[in-house]
């Protein structure tokens, strides 16, 4: 027993010693959860008498290393209309009020638990395009599924992780928990506002870290 | 068909000793057949036993069977599922003629009235390598009554809850030269229920059928015929809300004919025709000015050649030419009509290998124009291990074409927008919306659009014994599995502009139903009888069960909660399946005074949908409740007259989301009155 506790106390010795000699201080990650981001539209299928009117209204737009919603018109990474998610690089698909993109933020959908993705394969990462978005629109498709009449029920897809690379170049990852307001355990379409999203996230600082 | 089983001659019957006589079935191998040597599993249900539970219709009766459950489909009526396969996977058969009119797949038995049956006789497992199409998990062959007297008059009377009326009659006559014939009439009305809070919205809205039913056979010399006509009619008017209102109609025409050469007692010819009719209008008022009306008009036209030449007393072979033509029109199709004919060609050898062991093998060709032309092989053998035990093996290839609905499609629906295309009508309709820019992503390249949808096929195997343990008592265990492939499934292939998804079938998936069913009847002190049964069933979905071992597949406790991944025993399987089913009947016969009935149905839980998000249903899904429906019944016989009291449902068992087919307790009384 004794050894042990010797080992394992000059390996303590030895770590400590080393990032005092290294002088790089790494940031520490960031896991936060953000409740309510609201992301409202005009337009679309109306509920009621099924009409169709062409979407818009402004994107509601998220900076990672704020951990904040943001107007700015460069400093963001994501952004958020309904279901519709778009990143902050690439080229519009030329909805009515969609921002211009001048960052170069992508995204792709990786499979697994928020935990389970452990690093970003970048091979993967991509950007919206003038013919659709990397986050691709519509029940079963990208972020969510639809569960149609009488519930009319959206629900986040278990196992559909967001990995951005952010406008400045950094990684995080994102797993979209609710898209009802303060997200209920069992939501209901008709009592429950829709369109605010709450999401796990986690967001690596450092320069140049692929892994989380 | 039947006057066909009637003149087929004895030899057929194997010579095993110990068998019951008079059960013999004309299903499994299209001859007359004792039950008891068959060597595939098969289930009789006699007349008595329907008269003994006072069902009046078809579904009342198959519910009652252990390992068959009787569920409501999305497209409207009630299906059966045996050996854990849809109704779209049963074939079910009039005087071995098919019912049509599957408008979503599942075939309603609601509709079919059974109080000129004589038998319903079922048989599991797949029996493709004699009826085709449709035949994967089995076929149910509703057998008609014919005249037993020279003249003869029945009719009954049943009333239950919810102002249920049902009245059969059944007129024969045997003339004398020979004639035999025998009508059948039944009323049936109802005030349906309702389940839910809405006040104008019902669960059933009341609704009326007819049915008739005339059969004639005749015999003379080599020669003898058989000829049937059944029609149908149903009535229903519905209302949505305040304004909207609507009526559906549905009208079946059925006529059949067999004629039948008898060469010698060695040789003889069958030759059989049927034409079906079904059509159901609907016609829906949403307001003055709008009305929609949708149609489903199929008919079908078949034609059956069989020579049958029994080379000794244990050895028959049957050869047999089938021609179908097939016709549907309908409501949100992409042509006018679809048709199709096709040709089949089958072989079938029963013969014996040994003094205990029986045998028969067969197999059909059918070819298809739309579809790969198919070929149903079936080997099946039973063997008297003793005076006590025999065993049955069976294996056998069956297979399901694709429906219309899953070629020509094109339906859009008005309230969300979504739309479902057939796979044949899928290139045409995609190139159609894009050249109006309606189309926002495709998700498949047209040129997947380009092959031929593939029928579904199955494999199933069934291994069962059959064992005595004394006069009284007799166990029956069954092993089945069916390994189905070409699935057919729809999956998006496209979103439109409005955000919706355009859906249409697929070849996916690959799914097998696996079990053990038991079975076991027992006469207690004379004058009871016991029937036991017990199905346990796993149904499962082979490339959802690799994707969970990959772990690729996730799931939420509840629908905000973080993901976490599921592993292979969180899975459940198929939805709408139950792992248990139990099964108790029991009868007892006070001398000649009154007989009570009681029988009990346990279903353990299943789930409908998948309630979180990844496509397949798991532990943390919500289910539907295990539940357990009792029926009791008393009767009394005097004379020409049987009058029952029962009440169905004994505890008023509901769930009204899921199980919109319980309406609760049900008490009725029934009047049987023999002339």
């Amino acid at each position: 027993m004794k050894t042990n506790t010797f080992i394992l106390f000059s390996l303590l010795l030895f770590f400590s010693s080393c990032q005092k000699d290294d002088e790089i201080q790494l940031l520490n990650i960031v896991s936060e959860r953000f409740d309510n981001l609201y992301a409202p539209q005009n337009g679309g299928v109306d509920q009621r008498t099924g009409q169709f009117a062409p979407i818009s209204g402004e994107f509601t737009k998220f900076n990672f290393s704020t951990g904040q919603v943001t107007n700015s018109d460069s400093d963001w990474d994501v952004a958020f209309r309904a279901t519709s998610i778009i990143v902050n690089g690439g080229i519009s698909l030329g909805t009515i009020d969609e921002p211009t993109r001048n960052g170069n933020a992508s995204v792709y959908i990786a499979s697994g638990t928020l935990a389970s993705v452990t690093d970003v394969d970048v091979q993967l990462l991509a950007q919206d395009t003038e013919s659709g978005y990397a986050i691709p629109t519509g029940g079963g498709n990208g972020w969510y599924t639809y569960q149609g009449p009488p519930v009319n029920l959206i629900s986040p897809t278990p196992g559909k992780i967001f990995v951005f690379r952010t406008n400045d170049g950094k990684y995080a990852k994102m797993e979209i928990l609710s898209y009802y307001k303060n997200a209920p355990d069992n939501p209901d379409a008709y009592s429950d506002e829709s369109k605010y999203y709450t999401f796990n996230y986690v967001y690596q600082p450092n320069e140049g870290e692929l892994g989380f | 068909m039947i006057i066909g089983s009637a003149s087929y001659s004895q030899s057929n019957i194997d010579t095993i000793s110990n068998t019951k006589l008079e059960e013999v079935v004309v299903t499994a191998t299209k001859t007359l057949r004792q039950l008891s040597t068959l060597p595939m599993p098969a289930k009789l249900i006699t007349k008595e036993e329907i008269a003994k539970s006072s069902s009046t219709k078809l579904s009342d009766i198959l519910d009652d069977q252990p390992g068959i459950f009787i569920v409501p489909d999305f497209g409207g009526g009630n299906g059966i599922q045996i050996q854990g396969l849809d109704s779209q996977y049963t074939l079910l058969l009039i005087d071995g003629s098919p019912i049509i009119g599957r408008q979503s797949g599942t075939l309603d038995l609601d509709r079919i009235s059974i109080g000129n049956i004589e038998q319903v006789e079922i048989i599991k497992g797949s029996s493709s390598s004699l009826y085709g199409t449709d035949a994967l998990g089995g076929v149910v062959n509703l057998i008609t009554s014919k005249a037993k007297d020279s003249i003869s008059a029945e009719a009954s009377y049943k009333i239950s809850t919810f102002n249920t009326n049902d009245i059969s009659v059944n007129l024969g006559k045997i003339s004398q030269n020979g004639d035999n014939l025998n009508f059948y009439f039944n009323s049936f009305n109802s005030n349906g229920y309702d389940l839910n809070d809405d006040p104008i919205l019902n669960t059933v809205e009341p609704y009326k059928s007819y049915t008739g039913f005339l059969r004639h056979n005749f015999k003379k010399n080599k020669w003898s015929y058989f000829s049937s006509v059944r029609i149908y009619n149903e009535n229903q008017d519905f209302r949505l809300d305040e304004n909207s209102y609507g009526k559906n109609i549905i009208n079946e025409l059925g006529i059949n004919s067999s004629i039948n050469y008898i060469k010698n007692k060695n040789y003889k010819l069958i030759f059989e025709n049927y034409y079906t009719n079904y059509k159901n209008d609907e016609e829906f008022r949403l307001n003055q000015n709008s009305i929609e009306e949708s149609f489903f008009n199929q008919s079908l036209f078949k034609s059956e050649l069989r020579s049958i030449y029994t080379i000794n007393k244990k050895n028959t072979l049957t050869f047999g030419l089938g021609f179908y033509s097939e016709l549907l029109k309908r409501n949100n199709f992409n042509r006018e009509e679809v048709s199709q004919n096709s040709f089949n060609y089958f072989v079938q050898y029963e013969g014996f290998i040994f003094e205990n062991t029986n045998y028969v093998f067969g197999a059909r060709y059918d070819q298809y124009d739309e579809y790969e032309s198919e070929f149903s092989p079936r080997f099946a053998i039973r063997t008297q291990i003793n005076d006590n035990v025999s065993s049955k093996i069976s294996i056998g290839k069956g297979f399901k074409t694709p429906d219309y609905r899953q070629l020509y499609f094109n339906f859009s629906n008005s309230s969300s927008g979504y739309s479902v295309i057939g796979f044949n009508a899928a290139k045409e309709i995609i190139s159609n919306l894009q050249s109006l820019g309606q189309i926002s992503n495709l998700i498949i390249s047209q040129d997947e659009f380009e092959g031929k949808l593939k029928p579904e096929t199955s494999i199933s195997f069934n291994l069962g014994f059959n064992i005595k343990t004394n006069k009284s008592t007799v166990f029956d265990i069954n092993f089945f599995r069916n390994q189905i492939s070409n699935l057919i499934d729809y999956k998006i292939i496209a979103s439109k502009v409005n955000g919706q998804s355009i859906f249409s079938y697929y070849n996916l998936n690959k799914v097998y139903t696996q079990g053990i069913e038991f079975n076991s009847t027992s006469t207690v002190f004379n004058d009871i009888e016991i029937s036991i049964g017990y199905q346990f069933l796993e149904a499962k979905d082979n490339d959802s069960k690799n994707q969970i071992k990959n772990g690729e597949v996730f799931a939420r406790m509840t629908p905000s909660s973080p993901t976490f991944q599921i592993k292979p025993k969180d899975y459940f399987g198929l939805y709408n399946r139950s792992k248990h089913n139990f099964n108790l009947k029991i009868s007892y016969a006070f001398k000649d005074y009154f007989e009570i009935y009681f029988k009990s149905k346990y279903r353990s839980k299943y789930g409908l949908s998948d309630s979180n998000g990844n496509n397949l249903l798991d532990d943390f899904d919500d289910f539907v409740e295990s539940n357990l429906i009792s029926d009791i019944s008393i009767s009394k016989n005097y004379k020409n007259y049987i009058l029952t009291f029962g009440v169905e449902n004994l505890f008023d068992y509901t769930d009204r989301e899921n199980i919109p087919n319980y309406p609760g307790r049900i008490i009725y009384s029934k009047l049987n009155i023999k002339l």
